[in-house]
């Protein structure tokens, strides 16, 4: 039958998860939203692949308006009374306005939550006016931190709550599976599961347990390997737990301003890292998480690589989840699933971004991203192969859009040497330089700061008038391979 | 006083000693003098006139917030303005 298989093809078989190189949509409209807007998605390298979405109206009912079916029907702009395009400095009745607008609004998960779009265009507003009740808003910060192969964002939901995981679909509030999994736990002092993540190479799940929701800094952090992957389509959770090939667990103190803002991030080669919103910096550390054998190296210092690492960059007021816990500090992925981003805003709400990237393949190799933008916020997603990009959003009057994106390489692992980062310019001379330098930096583990330069793009408006576009996350990349016109390769 | 650490752009990047010499090293940042209890976002290097410049200097946090969300909405409004003026409305 192999032969067989391979004859007919199947010996190369790819995962049908795999997307192609990562789209973005892109919103722009006229500063009072009356009399024009149009959004459009592009592909990783800037080349539109939707049909054009636009409308126009005269009017200044400032209603919202569309010819191919507008999924939403709210107002636009002044919603709740609170201007979308503000600074993101004020937390109020509205305040989910400010975390819809910020780099809160995306994650690794492909969905978004305020604008997202099928790859075809079609853009939609997901507000109904009681965001505040939802899933993501509420307990977001429980879902899993996944660790994939290339091409893959997370295609199940799986979220972590005390001794229980339980399984959504998407933007669903509806469970699907559930599973108490404290008869695997060898050691439950503390019970409030806060922090989880996946690696699906290692079949290795590991989570932070914490003695409350809120500041406890007790800690017991357990180490699951098994035989069945989690994210095996026909799998339950149970399966997961019932073919378990080893479990460990260390105990320990850690410093945290809010249990729910800890990113669990497991390398392939079984170091992990936690990192997480610390007041207006970050903290990350690094743990050896392979397998010791029963009741050894069950303190967090037995495990711990280095120190705890305080955030490099600069810093002003920025909130995180003990200021509202949908405010939990976010995680990405490239799309070849080599680089990870723990990220949270670098000032007030949500504008700007403060970071550590890390090899997946070793989260050990780290440095720290700063881009100290203090007004209109925009998401960072997965731009290209091994990078992510962030959108400008200031005002594009007689001015081409432009992002703050940057790359890493795919094979770069080693933690005790720099890290090569690619960014780009605002001027063609700047990105292709008449000489022999490099157009980027290479950065200190653990200390180097990687300040995010902006850079242009080539897109324009069109018309002359204030707009202020914005990065919005696209539900599905499309297929991976010829059908991609961005993949590029052979 | 305080050492602060600028990009090659003039906005604020570190105000760790080794962070910041590396990138100096590095051709990356600019090192300079910035006033104590200042957040950063307000903070600038001028490239022209090799200073920090502070932006809103003399206000408090809050009303340095206060007054760039008042200026951005004033801002705003203006263009609106134009633009309607522009189309003759």
């Amino acid at each position: 039958m192999s032969n067989l298989s391979k004859l007919f093809g199947g010996g190369s078989t790819i995962d049908p998860r795999k997307e192609g190189l990562p789209l973005f949509g892109m919103w722009g409209g006229s500063s009072d939203m009356n009399t024009q807007m149009q959004f459009r998605v592009f592909d990783s390298n800037f080349r539109v692949t939707s049909s054009p979405w636009a409308a126009v109206s005269s009017t200044t009912t400032n209603y919202r308006f569309g010819i191919l079916a507008d999924g939403s029907h709210a107002y636009n702009m002044k919603d709740h009374g609170t201007d979308f395009h503000s600074n993101l400095t004020t937390e109020s009745y509205s305040s989910w306005t400010n975390w819809i607008k910020s780099l809160y609004q995306v994650d690794q998960y492909p969905h978004c939550f305020y604008y997202t779009a099928s790859r075809d265009g079609f853009v939609t507003w997901q507000s109904y006016h009681q965001m505040t009740s939802s899933f993501e808003y509420q307990v977001g910060w429980t879902k899993l931190n996944m660790v994939l192969p290339e091409g893959i964002r997370p295609r199940r939901t799986f979220t972590n709550r005390r001794f229980t995981m339980r399984e959504f679909m998407g933007n669903s509030d509806c469970n699907t599976d559930f599973y108490d999994y404290s008869s695997h736990l060898l050691n439950t002092d503390q019970a409030y599961a806060t922090g989880t993540g996946y690696n699906e190479k290692q079949k290795m799940l590991v989570m932070v347990h914490s003695g409350d929701e809120s500041a406890n800094t007790s800690k017991t952090i357990h180490i699951f390997r098994s035989s069945v992957c989690l994210n095996e389509g026909t799998k339950r959770i149970k399966d997961f737990f019932d073919n378990l090939i080893s479990t460990e667990y260390f105990t320990d103190t850690w410093t945290n301003q809010c249990v729910k803002d800890w990113v669990v991030v497991v390398g392939n080669n079984g170091y992990v890292g936690f990192g997480l919103k610390q007041s207006n910096s970050k903290r990350y550390g690094v743990f050896d998480c392979n397998v010791k054998g029963t009741g050894v190296a069950i303190t967090g210092a037995s495990r711990q690589w280095t120190t705890w690492h305080d955030f490099a960059g600069s810093t002003t007021t920025s909130y995180g989840a003990n200021s509202g816990h949908q405010y939990y500090t976010k995680f990405q992925t490239t799309w070849d699933g080599t680089w990870g981003m723990i990220y949270s805003p670098y000032y007030y709400y949500g504008v700007g971004i403060n970071a550590y990237c890390m090899s997946l393949e070793n989260p050990r190799k780290f440095i720290n991203i700063n881009q100290t933008k203090s007004g209109r916020a925009n998401p960072y997603i997965a731009w290209g192969r091994t990078g992510f990009h962030g959108g400008w959003s200031d005002n594009c009057d007689s001015e081409v859009w432009q992002t703050y994106a940057f790359a890493f390489d795919p094979k770069d692992s080693d933690h005790t040497i720099q890290t090569r980062v690619y960014k780009g310019s605002t001027s063609g001379d700047g990105a292709m330089p008449d000489n022999n330098s490099l157009v980027g930096g290479d950065f200190d583990n653990r200390t180097g700061v990687c300040s995010l330069d902006a850079m242009r793009t080539g897109l324009h408006g069109g018309t002359e008038t204030t707009n202020y576009p914005m990065l919005m996350g696209i539900n599905w990349w499309g297929n991976y391979g010829a059908a991609d016109q961005s993949y590029g390769g052979k | 006083m305080a050492t602060y650490y600028f990009n090659n752009k003039g906005e604020p990047c570190t105000p760790f000693t080794v962070s910041g010499e590396a990138l100096v090293a590095a051709g990356q940042a600019i090192k300079a003098i910035a006033p104590d209890g200042i957040e950063a976002w307000r903070l600038s290097y001028n490239l022209s006139t090799k200073v920090v410049d502070v932006a809103y200097e003399g206000l408090s946090e809050a009303d340095a917030v206060a007054k760039k969300v008042s200026d951005a909405n004033d801002l705003a409004a203006s263009q609106l303005a134009a633009e309607k003026a522009a189309r003759g409305e």
